[in-house]
């Protein structure tokens, strides 16, 4: 058996740097300017503004004065921390960037690269679509075998408002929404005092598909003026998409694990690879901390599982 | 684009398989032969026979697109996997049990706990303020509080006769247990409707079967 040579190695390292660099090339040429973020981040403030940051997987450095920094396991938010501050009204930022982000997976570090696009300060009909187009033409430059799927935060949310569930029901109702568990949801909700929210949460697996065919299934179900925003969102978002081949589903029952989208949140995949390639969405409220709400929406990519899969076609043929 | 369905060694799996086959589907699959690969071209889907513990850990890799598995399992490996539908099959209790009689624990100290599912034990606990200690057992758990290893068993019972033949009782149900059908989330994504569509002639069969019951 043959393991890793240096030359291997070495073609290796060159490839990801040649596709890094294809891809920052193709961002600039859509007019996004590159910044460097910072490995690492002061621990207290990163988990005071995302504070669903796994504290147990992120890697913590102490620095001399007792200090302690975590390197940093989520680009945007170290991004958003350092610009908020001292962000100027009626600014529009068009950044990418590269950068490493670090887990401690139980065996060690683990290092991921990663590339990502921010749009901040913009907000008009063709924001999200444009951002959207980029994530779907990136995708496209590297592979026929991928698909998008597009949901949209609020309209979970809105039910979720509505229902007004306790933190312990709301925990267990999110774990069943992730693992699409329709029978022990229903069981579930059907042990909670009714509410009319609750007769579209159940339903909420068959609101995926095209979005005519959510549309369909709509019909008759529960829906608020959140919920209604969400979707309406989607359509604007489909009907300027439309007229492309691309691939493309919609989940409403989408939920994220960084708790700060809010809006439309996708995720790219490629067919073969079993890891999420692409994915972003919108994050105004998250912005909203540091005291104004600022429109922004963004994605990152996987470029250490975008590469095997670029280098699994090529070893195919 | 074939579907790949992973099916548990075992008496789940053949009841599954002759699920499948009732419906038409997977007529080429022979339990008995030393083979683990099984091709249905008609239908476009590939069975692979597994051990009950591994069909999880293919499936969320993504080897399979689709398993079967008890919820047992699903609950002890909390992977990062759909639940599509619950099947009538498999069903037994996940329970606490121990010698009979001796359930009261008042001395505020650490509870023994023998099994082969020390997440699901770690669970249960925790939410009931019990502190435990777990010994990881691979079978006759039955065993343990008898020959004093531990204080009571946290395992899967179907009928009860096991324990009873060795003087055992149940002191806690836990879970409800099934069998589950179960996706990668990926390969969801882009087999949806072909993955809907054998659920759908699996929750059929599980009805039909309900009915002659």
């Amino acid at each position: 058996m043959d393991f890793l040579k240096i030359e291997d190695e070495v073609k290796f390292s060159h490839k990801m740097f040649i596709l890094k660099r294809e891809i920052e090339q193709f961002l600039c040429e859509e007019g996004y300017r590159n910044i460097e973020p910072s490995i690492y981040e002061n621990y207290d403030e990163f988990t005071g503004i995302n504070f669903r940051v796994d504290k147990k997987s992120s890697v913590k450095l102490l620095e001399n004065s007792g200090n302690i920094f975590i390197l940093s396991p989520d680009i945007t938010t170290g991004i958003v921390n350092k610009l908020m501050p001292r962000w100027e009204l009626g600014l529009t930022l068009k950044i990418f960037y590269y950068g490493k982000t670090y887990i401690n997976n139980g065996i060690g570090i683990k290092e991921n690269r990663q590339m990502g696009v921010e749009l901040i300060g913009e907000k008009n009909n063709n924001t999200d679509e444009s951002v959207l187009s980029i994530a779907i033409k990136t995708m496209k430059k590297y592979s026929n075998q991928y698909l998008f799927e597009i949901g949209n935060s609020k309209f979970l949310k809105g039910i979720m408002q509505a229902c007004s569930f306790n933190n312990y029901d709301y925990k267990n109702i999110l774990n069943l929404l992730y693992s699409k568990n329709k029978q022990e949801l229903k069981e579930y909700l059907s042990k909670i005092s009714y509410k009319e929210p609750m007769s579209t949460l159940i339903n909420i697996f068959d609101l995926e598909g095209s979005l005519d065919e959510i549309l369909q299934n709509l019909k008759g179900l529960y829906i608020n003026d959140l919920m209604q925003q969400g979707i309406d969102e989607l359509c604007t978002l489909d009907k300027s998409l439309n007229g492309n081949t691309h691939k493309i589903i919609y989940d409403l029952s989408m939920v994220s694990e960084l708790s700060y989208y809010d809006g439309i949140i996708f995720r790219g995949y490629i067919d073969g690879s079993n890891k999420v390639i692409i994915k972003g969405g919108r994050y105004d409220s998250f912005t909203e901390q540091y005291g104004y709400k600022i429109p922004a929406i963004g994605f990152s990519i996987e470029l250490d599982e975008l590469i095997k899969t670029i280098y699994e076609e090529e070893m195919t043929i | 684009m074939s579907l790949t369905v992973a099916i548990p060694k075992g008496r789940l799996g053949n009841q599954t398989i002759d699920m499948f086959k009732s419906a038409g589907i997977g007529e080429t699959i022979d339990e008995d032969s030393r083979k683990l690969i099984f091709e249905d071209k008609k239908n476009d889907i590939v069975f692979m026979l597994l051990k009950n513990s591994d069909v999880i850990t293919y499936v969320e890799n993504g080897v399979a697109d689709i398993g079967i598995s008890g919820k047992d399992m699903v609950m002890e490996k909390n992977a990062d996997i759909y639940e599509l539908y619950k099947m009538n099959i498999g069903r037994c209790k996940m329970s606490v049990a121990g010698i009979k009689g001796k359930r009261i624990f008042k001395d505020d100290t650490i509870l023994n706990v023998a099994t082969k599912f020390p997440e699901i034990a770690k669970k249960y606990f925790s939410v009931k303020g019990q502190k435990i200690k777990i010994i990881k057992l691979n079978g006759s758990i039955e065993l343990a509080p008898i020959l004093g290893l531990s204080d009571v068993i946290v395992d899967l019972v179907e009928t009860g006769n096991t324990l009873k033949a060795n003087g055992l009782e149940i002191f806690d149900d836990m879970y409800d247990i099934n069998a589950m059908i179960i996706s990668n989330k990926i390969s969801y994504k882009f087999k949806r409707e072909k993955i809907k569509e054998t659920i759908e002639i699996i929750r059929a069969e599980d009805e039909k079967n309900d009915k002659n019951n």
